[in-house]
């Protein structure tokens, strides 16, 4: 197969995907494509938005509409770890001897949708660390490879809201882009309630298998990408931390930390998925710009200044954005900008 | 390599555009600096001569040139050449991407994909510029050289300056430095002329009648009479610098004492008429440069007056007349002197006073003498031939004389006020304030006049009066002199 059959393949899929999901979620086509990008890319992807918005919908007919295992934690205050990742329980056989045996918790799964997850202690959600880098937990000092693909969907409530536990730092930074679900419009609230409302639901097919996710993520891998292209992503990220000398400042000002290498790499990975989805063979700029939000947002730590002023990180995020565009033409002769 | 042959001719037509762009941009850099560099060639085109024209035309060219060239020989790199393609056309980096992973050594399977669908979209496009054109910010300013060059060129050439000194060592003249010599020395003389117009008519042809006076009758001590018949009359008395300490006139006004008594008159004696004639005749002059006819009809005069007097001056005026005649003016004028003395001596045994005090003092000087018994007081001494009651020349040890009673009584007794006339010139009027206002001088006017000439002349040589005195000082000894 050409490489050209393989991204169009890949684009079909994509677009195949998608129409699947937009079937039964009204609206919200960039959360949809952010979604995507991300399963593609091999991340995890946390939704934030209030309730009854849709998301754990959203996220459950994505997993009808892939051939892969699909399991939801509905994360509470009295969650344990052992609830996520399993236990070792005594069984006994016909003999009469007993001895351990691993049970697996949710975690095992393709899918995995982690509701409501700040709503769980930071300790059930620290259980989720391990899995989502490295793909495989440790139970009783064996590790336990994750099935493949390994793709954690959580949702969240605003942190403002009450009885929540916002996540801690190091456990947002593993997830590849932070979306946030916002009120639909009018005519898609419209729609949501013919579609929802009727007596025969809405069936999805599934377009999708395990390996093909697999196939594709290797093909993204290899979406080349221009050095300045690549110097732009790490210009915006380096200007995400108010310590760097070329930082705006915007991100001197109310920026404690900024994003970490792992949101570069977030950025790049997730531009390839979004070039090849248009069927581009190549990562553009835009395609970094149109990605900055999604996946720096929730890996800028505001500082006390940013907290008090109310600074919106979405903001914070564009601007920076502009303004690394505008050093990396900077110097540059007039003629060539 | 010749699958990006495309992409890489897209890339040079970009970069072709962008050259010439640029050298648009220094051309016009290029010219405006041209044009300022022929306005200065054009402004200066005395040296110049004949070339200024063509030199000022050469550099606005060759700034025209040399900015066009400097911008056609500038190096575009490939890449952005490339990327500004990608922005100008919307490819989206693919130009550049292609170009720069087709040299890449790892390149993926994509890359391939890549570059062909760049070259798809390439050789889609249409031709087109897609640089666009930048004004340098000189040119809002090129008009104000191009117009200053223009209006220059028109123009006669400015005279420039020589930037040389005279050359004093030169001693033949040229006709037009002797007329410039000549036009400066009239121009001097036209400036002398002022000090002409003030120079004072010689002494014989002024008026020695007595002015008039403001009409107030004068008071005892009253010092009016000394500053309002002058040219200080109409000037505003500066008080301030006048009570400086140090300051000699303010001492001299302590010493009311030794200042002429102005309140009487002497012009009705024939030693005052001989006395003012002789000064006229000598007055700042040289022996040899006095007049000897005037001179011998004063000594005739004197001697004459002597002989209807059976005074004894008129031996000496002979002995002058007799030397005038020996052609020894000097010797003359001595005897002159003599004469004058002896006239002066005589004049004030006549008046039956030894100096020129008034009636107050001399009744007071009549009580200290009843207090301290019989006997002619300091004061009635006689006095001898050129002797006087002058500093140094009387019979007291201090050269200035015996201090007078109401200064060393109190220092502080006397004061000086003023007051401002109006009258047909306005002037001020100045008075002696305290006790010594009212005392009556004790020394004859022409007998310390002379002394305290010599005494301010040798205070302005040395320099003890301010330089800004001297003229005042000076006007005011000369006004003296005119009374």
């Amino acid at each position: 197969m050409t490489q050209e059959a393989r991204v169009r393949e890949f684009v079909a899929a994509f677009e195949r995907l998608r129409a699947e999901v937009e079937k039964v979620i009204v609206g919200h086509r960039d959360i949809i494509n952010h979604v995507l990008i991300g399963m593609f890319a091999g991340g995890h992807v946390l939704l934030e938005g209030a309730p009854g918005l849709g998301k754990t919908l959203l996220i459950k007919t994505l997993a009808e509409g892939l051939e892969l295992s699909f399991s939801r934690i509905q994360f509470t205050p009295d969650l344990m770890p052992a609830d996520i990742i399993g236990t070792n329980i005594i069984l006994e056989d016909a003999e009469g001897r007993k001895h351990f045996q691993f049970q697996p918790g949710p975690i095992f799964g393709h899918i995995l949708l982690a509701d409501e997850i700040n709503r769980a202690t930071p300790k059930t959600q620290s259980a989720l660390l391990e899995g989502m880098q490295e793909g495989s937990v440790t139970v009783a000092g064996a590790s336990r490879p994750l099935p493949a693909p390994f793709f954690v969907l959580a949702t969240q409530n605003p942190i403002e809201m009450e009885g929540t536990y916002p996540l801690p730092e190091a456990q947002l930074d593993r997830f590849m882009f932070k979306l946030r679900v916002r009120y639909p419009a009018m005519e898609e609230l419209n729609a949501i309630i013919e579609r929802t409302t009727q007596v025969h639901p809405v069936a999805v097919e599934q377009v999708m298998t395990g390996p093909a996710v697999m196939g594709f993520r290797e093909l993204i891998r290899e979406v080349p990408l221009a050095s300045h292209v690549r110097d732009f992503a790490s210009t915006i990220v380096m200007a995400t931390h108010p310590d760097w000398e070329g930082s705006p400042e915007i991100s001197r000002r109310f920026v404690r930390y900024g994003a970490s290498p792992r949101g570069a790499q977030a950025l790049v990975l997730g531009a390839k998925v979004l070039a090849l989805s248009q069927g581009r063979y190549n990562v553009s700029a835009d395609d970094i710009r149109a990605l900055t939000a999604p996946a720096l947002r929730h890996r800028v730590i505001l500082n006390f200044e940013g907290e008090a002023e109310a600074i919106d990180t979405d903001t914070l995020v564009t601007e920076i954005v502009d303004k690394a565009q505008e050093r990396m033409t900077a110097g540059r002769e007039a003629f060539l900008r | 390599m010749p699958q990006t042959e495309a992409l890489a001719r897209l890339a040079e037509r970009v970069a072709r555009q962008v050259r010439w762009r640029r050298a648009e941009y220094h051309a016009l850099r290029g010219l405006f600096y041209g044009a300022v560099g022929a306005t200065l060639v054009l402004l200066l085109k005395t040296p110049f001569g004949s070339v200024a024209l063509p030199a000022a035309g050469g550099l606005v060219l060759l700034g025209l040139l040399a900015g066009g060239v400097w911008g056609l020989v500038q190096r575009v790199p490939t890449e952005d050449a490339a990327r500004l393609a990608d922005g100008a056309f919307e490819l989206q980096d693919r130009v550049a991407t292609a170009l720069e992973w087709a040299r890449r050594p790892d390149r993926t399977p994509l890359v391939d994909a890549l570059i062909a669908d760049a070259i798809a979209h390439v050789e889609a496009l249409a031709p087109r510029r897609i640089v666009r054109r930048l004004v340098p910010r000189e040119v809002r300013w090129l008009p104000l050289p191009v117009l200053v060059g223009l209006a220059l060129a028109v123009s006669p050439p400015l005279p420039m300056p020589s930037g040389r000194l005279p050359d004093f060592l030169t001693s033949t003249d040229s006709p037009e430095t002797k007329e410039r010599g000549e036009l400066a020395m009239m121009e001097q003389d036209r400036r002398l002329i002022p000090k002409d117009a003030l120079k004072r008519p010689a002494m014989e042809e002024r008026d020695f009648n007595q002015r008039g006076g403001t009409g107030a009758s004068p008071t005892a001590g009253d010092l009016s009479a000394i500053f309002k018949d002058t040219s200080l009359g109409n000037q505003r008395p500066d008080f301030n610098s006048f009570l400086k300490k140090g300051d000699e006139r303010l001492k001299l006004l302590e010493q009311v004492d030794r200042l002429p008594d102005l309140q009487s008159d002497f012009t009705q004696s024939q030693y005052k008429m001989v006395f003012r004639k002789s000064k006229a005749l000598t007055g700042g002059l040289r022996p040899d440069q006095i007049s000897p006819q005037k001179l011998r009809e004063l000594l005739e005069e004197m001697e004459r007056l002597g002989r209807k007097g059976g005074a004894n001056w008129s031996g000496d005026a002979m002995e002058g007349m007799d030397a005038l005649e020996g052609g020894q003016p000097d010797k003359a004028l001595e005897a002159m002197e003599k004469a004058l003395n002896k006239m002066r001596a005589m004049e004030e045994q006549g008046r039956g006073g030894k100096n020129l005090r008034g009636g107050r003092e001399r009744s007071s000087a009549q009580n200290r003498d009843r207090g301290r018994g019989a006997g002619a007081g300091a004061d009635e001494q006689d006095f001898g031939e050129g002797e006087g009651f002058l500093p140094g020349k009387g019979k007291s040890a201090s050269p200035k004389g015996d201090p007078s009673q109401r200064l060393r009584a109190s220092p502080y007794d006397v004061g000086v006020e003023g007051e401002s006339r109006q009258g047909k010139k306005d002037g001020y009027d100045t008075n002696m304030t305290g006790r010594g206002g009212k005392m009556g001088s004790r020394l004859s006017y022409l007998g310390v006049i002379g002394q305290y000439r010599k005494m301010m002349e040798d205070a302005i040589t040395r320099e003890q009066v301010p330089r800004d005195y001297h003229t005042q000082i000076k006007d005011y000894f000369q006004a003296l002199d005119e009374r």
